[in-house]
């Protein structure tokens, strides 16, 4: 199926994403600091830290091999390349074919499988732990995020993000079956594993009893652990653009008026997950790693259960 | 192109006899020689594969060989499904003869030149039976190979005599391929009875003349033989204790192609000879065939999870693929010829050859990676290992892509294929509506998670053997392999990226194989719409929708963007770089900070605890008070279901059975030649009813 979504519009939104994820940490941390009755850090300050980070030396542990130094660059490249995949202000496929769910959650699997070698190349316990516990969940989550991606992907006939997007049409909320409404469940399950959040990990603790992402990216420093850093902002924003370009995508819009019609929904949209995020955050206690697989269990079902009423 | 098996047989057959005749002056002359032979076989069939598959469409080579048998007329049969296999088999097989000699140099120095002989002319022929098998034009040349293939593999699995261990993998090996050969005989000799003859077409012709449950029997009589070879569960267990215990070079041949040709032999038999002449497969082949890959996939990646012997794991790996490989296999079998799902099969197929030429790929690269670690430090537990990316750069490097190929991560090659088979499945999902519908994506899960678990497993091998300190003074003191060894490496290394990265030209080596099983379209027609660089699939019936990729596009995009994300790490300005020890909560850092790969493992040890039965057994040694504890003794394992379950089972209600004969047995040769009498009369008598 060949779209009409020019590559440079690809290109552009891509740029988007990265240039907008530090935001929408931001606003999540600016959130849950209001809802604990705290002023909060306003929502710039992840780029602050980023420029700070990048602006500082490095401290590189001895022990690591020559891996260790392009590990954050091959990871930042494939978070990048994934958020190239989901449509963001208009949907439909590229007009040249570059890549589909399935690649996405490689490009995603990538990242993660390269930030957990990059963990174990320091010869740290910490590193070592955050490894082992982020490819225990990752596992979990990746044959229900499948599920979830073939839910809607059997109703459409193609697993390209794009098509799927458009598939749903402008007229979506009418649209929605309970099949729809079972995937999104799951796909909420599912959100905090992906994303790094309460209640499958914390991201704002560095207590090696907490800590699965945070873990491996102890040993990095500097511009290299400015790289991780832009890469885990913008896993979250494209797993958030992956969510609504999947349950409420906006439809093929023309024209400049469409596109900035799309761009304040897509704004709109990812503020809404952002709010959830926080909410979730907030309200919750973090699981012990042995109960996550139950939670995911959760998903799974739901996740099932959509797909088996999708095909029977 | 005439001359072509000609001249592979000259090549392997030289490399076998100058192997025995050159050792009795030099065994190391013997083994770079027959190497080198073997190098020049591979080349052959290399180029003979590539002639065929590349030249025009659906020409098939016929060639005579002499008549050794006055009952039998034998004959090479090379058609587009035999060449593909050829060039798998072939693909792999130059690597390692271009690796060999070096690495028995390096992992056994003082090898006798006896045992150099044996080493050079059983992988000749290993080789020689594994080409002819897949260009066998009869039933006959095929069990002939199949037979030399499993002996040459035992000759050469017990060869790298080190302990008593390598024996008993050997005999394991040797029951359980034996075990399935005979299933394989009955299958082939049932049907060379019916038609009085062995060539092909002649066994073409009395299929046809089948009745529904012969057919069936038949069928899942060649499956039992050809799972047994490809290690399929729970008929794996000779597989992780075999293919380790060979040299390493014939690791990747054991476990990169000669599992593939149990897949020939299983998509030979089913698709090709034994088919119905009209109207799909009857419907448990196909059903049967995806349960057990499914389940195979997903406990083979699970036990090798657990596994801290770097071949052993590996060598679980290939069940897994192999699993991944009968996905798309029996999905083929359940969409062929079905009313509108002919495309479909075609992607299925595609898919599961496409893995088998990408598993040889990886699998081969690993198992040369894992070989290059073990002639260093003369290792093969990872727990012992580590730090040996700064000592071992060529071969750490060539590991990870390898790692990062089979974890099926774009942008290499084991993404593509997975991709295709999931394209597959979601195709099938959505052409069988109801339960049939929803058993296909729930497989289509399994895989997904069977790749999360490959992910896991590599970075738990990759990370503990490369990274990290090292943990012994082998590990310390290991050097980078030698040149030849590397360049084995980097051809397949090389192939997993170019199959990765522009996996349209490879659908053009697909049309061949895919258009003489399944009489349909070929490859490049229902998976490539667009071009070599980009992937389509239509999945719907109507062909209206339909799913594209391009993996050059990503790969080129991955580059571009690791270039800006290059910039950005060398950072805004110039600021100072510091080396300092790792932070260990203020003690020295040693080796034993490390996080080993028991640790690793554990938390999905615990989370599939149900599958696993883990046990674990701690002793604490106290001195004096209970309070000071001098020493712990730490000692865990798991057990393999189908060891335990199946296997041991059998082994006791075999061993009570032989107690119960052994009251019988006196010694005396009159009881024996009396006990051989009656079973010659009663098994006269049950014949006799019967006809």
């Amino acid at each position: 199926m060949i779209g009409d979504r020019p590559l440079a519009l690809v290109l552009v939104e891509m740029i988007l994403l990265v240039l907008v994820g530090p935001l929408v940490t931001g606003t999540i941390q600016k959130m849950k600091a209001r809802l604990q009755c705290r002023q909060g850090a306003g929502v710039f300050q992840p780029y602050r830290d980023l420029a700070k980070l990048f602006r500082k030396g490095t401290v590189q542990a001895d022990t690591t091999s020559g891996f260790f130094w392009s590990i954050p660059v091959l990871v930042l490249a494939a978070t990048v390349a994934a958020g190239a995949l989901v449509p963001v202000i208009r949907a439909g496929p590229p007009a040249f074919p570059l890549g589909d769910a399935v690649m996405l959650l490689g490009l995603l699997a990538l990242a993660r499988f390269l930030t957990a070698v990059g963990a174990l190349d320091a010869g740290g316990a910490f590193g070592g732990m955050g490894a082992s516990r982020e490819m225990t969940i990752a596992p979990l989550v990746e044959p229900v995020l499948m599920m979830v991606v073939f839910s809607t992907a059997v109703a459409a006939g193609t697993t390209e993000l794009g098509a799927l997007a458009a598939h749903r049409g402008t007229s979506w909320f009418l649209a929605w079956r309970a099949a729809d409404f079972l995937g999104f469940a799951a796909m909420l399950v599912l959100l905090p594993a992906e994303t790094g959040r309460i209640p499958v990990d914390n991201p704002d603790t560095h207590l090696e009893l907490t800590m699965l992402h945070e873990g491996m990216l102890l040993e990095h420093s500097g511009p290299g652990f400015g790289c991780m850093a832009l890469a885990s902002h913008t896993r979250q924003i494209v797993t958030l653009s992956l969510v609504s370009a999947l349950f409420f995508p906006i439809g093929p819009a023309g024209g400049a008026a469409g596109l900035l019609l799309g761009a304040g929904a897509f704004a709109v949209k990812i503020l809404v997950l952002a709010t959830f995020l926080a909410l979730v955050e907030s309200s919750y206690a973090k699981l012990r790693l042995f109960r996550v697989p139950q939670y995911l269990g959760v998903g799974f079902v739901c996740a099932l259960t959509a797909l088996a009423l999708r095909i029977l | 192109m005439e001359s072509g098996p000609g001249v592979i047989a000259a090549c392997y057959g030289a490399g076998a006899l100058l192997s025995l005749l050159l050792a009795r002056w030099s065994g190391r002359l013997a083994l770079v020689v027959s190497h080198l032979a073997a190098a020049a076989g591979a080349a052959a069939g290399l180029a003979l594969s590539l002639g065929l598959l590349l030249g025009e469409p659906g020409r098939t080579l016929i060639r005579p060989l002499p008549n050794f048998f006055p009952f039998a007329k034998l004959s090479l049969l090379i058609d587009g499904l035999s060449a593909y296999f050829l060039l798998v088999v072939s693909v792999v097989a130059v690597a390692a003869a271009i690796y060999g000699p070096a690495y028995l140099r390096a992992h056994s120095p003082d090898a006798g030149s006896t045992r150099q002989a044996a080493q050079g002319f059983a992988l000749n022929v290993f080789l020689g039976c594994m080409a002819f098998l897949c260009c066998a034009g009869d039933a006959l040349t095929f069990l002939f190979c199949w037979e030399g293939m499993t002996l040459a593999s035992y000759v050469l699995v017990v060869s790298d005599d080190r302990d008593g261990e390598n024996a008993r993998a050997g005999l394991l090996y040797m029951v359980m391929a034996h075990g399935g050969t005979a299933l394989l005989l009955v299958a082939f000799l049932a049907l060379t009875e019916r038609a009085g003859a062995f060539d092909f077409a002649a066994l073409r012709a009395a299929a046809a003349g089948l009745d529904g449950p012969t057919r069936t029997t038949l069928f899942f009589l060649a499956l039992g033989g050809f799972a047994t070879k490809a290690g399929v569960v729970p008929l794996h267990v000779w597989l992780p204790r075999a293919h380790p215990a060979a040299p390493s070079h014939v690791s990747a041949l054991m476990s990169g192609v000669m599992l593939k040709v149990a897949i020939y032999g299983l998509l030979r038999f089913t698709f090709d000879l034994l088919a119905p002449v009209a109207g799909p497969l009857p419907f448990s082949w196909g059903w049967t065939v995806l349960f057990v890959g499914t389940t195979s996939a997903v406990l083979g990646v699970l036990y090798a999870l657990q596994q801290h012997d770097l071949k052993r794991l590996l060598a679980f790996h290939s069940v897994e693929n192999i699993g991944i490989i009968l996905i798309g296999v029996g999905l083929a079998m359940i969409l062929w010829r079905q009313s509108t799902g002919g495309a479909l099969a075609t992607v299925a197929l595609t898919a599961a050859l496409l893995h088998t030429v990408n598993h040889a790929a990886f699998k081969g690269l690993l198992f040369l990676g894992a070989g290059s670690v073990l002639s260093r430090t003369h290792l093969r537990n990872i727990e012992e290992l580590g730090g040996l990316a700064r000592r071992m750069p060529w071969t750490a490097g060539l590991f990870l892509l390898g790692a990062v190929a089979i974890s099926a991560l774009p942008p290499l090659n084991g993404f593509v294929s997975e991709w295709l088979t999931f394209q597959a499945l979601l195709g099938g999902a959505t052409r069988f509506h109801g339960p049939a519908g929803l058993v296909i994506v729930f497989s289509a899960a399994m895989l997904a998670l069977t790749g999360g678990l490959a992910a896991a497993c590599f970075a738990k091998a990759f990370g503990v053997t490369f990274l990290g300190r090292p943990r012994t003074s082998q590990a310390e003191h290991a050097t980078e392999a030698p040149p030849s060894m590397i360049a084995g490496m980097l051809w397949l290394g090389a192939l997993c990226v170019a199959l990765g990265v522009a996996p349209g030209y490879a659908m053009r080596l697909l049309d061949a194989p895919t258009a003489a099983l399944l009489h349909g379209p070929g490859a490049s027609a229902v998976v490539t719409a667009r071009g070599p660089l980009v992937l389509s699939t239509a999945l719907t019936p109507s062909g209206t929708n339909g799913t594209a990729i391009s993996m050059t596009m990503v790969a080129a995009l991955l580059i571009a963007l690791s270039a800006i994300a290059l910039l950005l790490r060398r950072g805004v300005r110039r600021a100072p770089q510091r080396v300092a020890p790792t932070w260990t909560c203020g003690m020295t850092p040693t080796a034993r900070f490390d996080y080993t790969a028991t640790a690793f493992a554990k938390p999905l040890r615990l989370v599939f605890a149900a599958l696993y039965h883990p046990r674990r057994e701690v002793t604490r040694e106290t001195a004096g008070t209970p309070y000071v504890v001098g020493r712990i003794h730490y000692a865990g394992e798991i057990v393999d279901l189908a060891e335990t379950h199946i296997y041991h089972r059998v082994e006791r209600e075999i061993s009570a059975l032989s107690q119960l004969i052994r009251a019988r047995s006196t010694g005396r040769i009159y009881g024996y030649i009396g006990f051989v009498l009656a079973a010659l009369f009663v098994a006269l008598l049950l014949l006799g009813v019967a006809y």
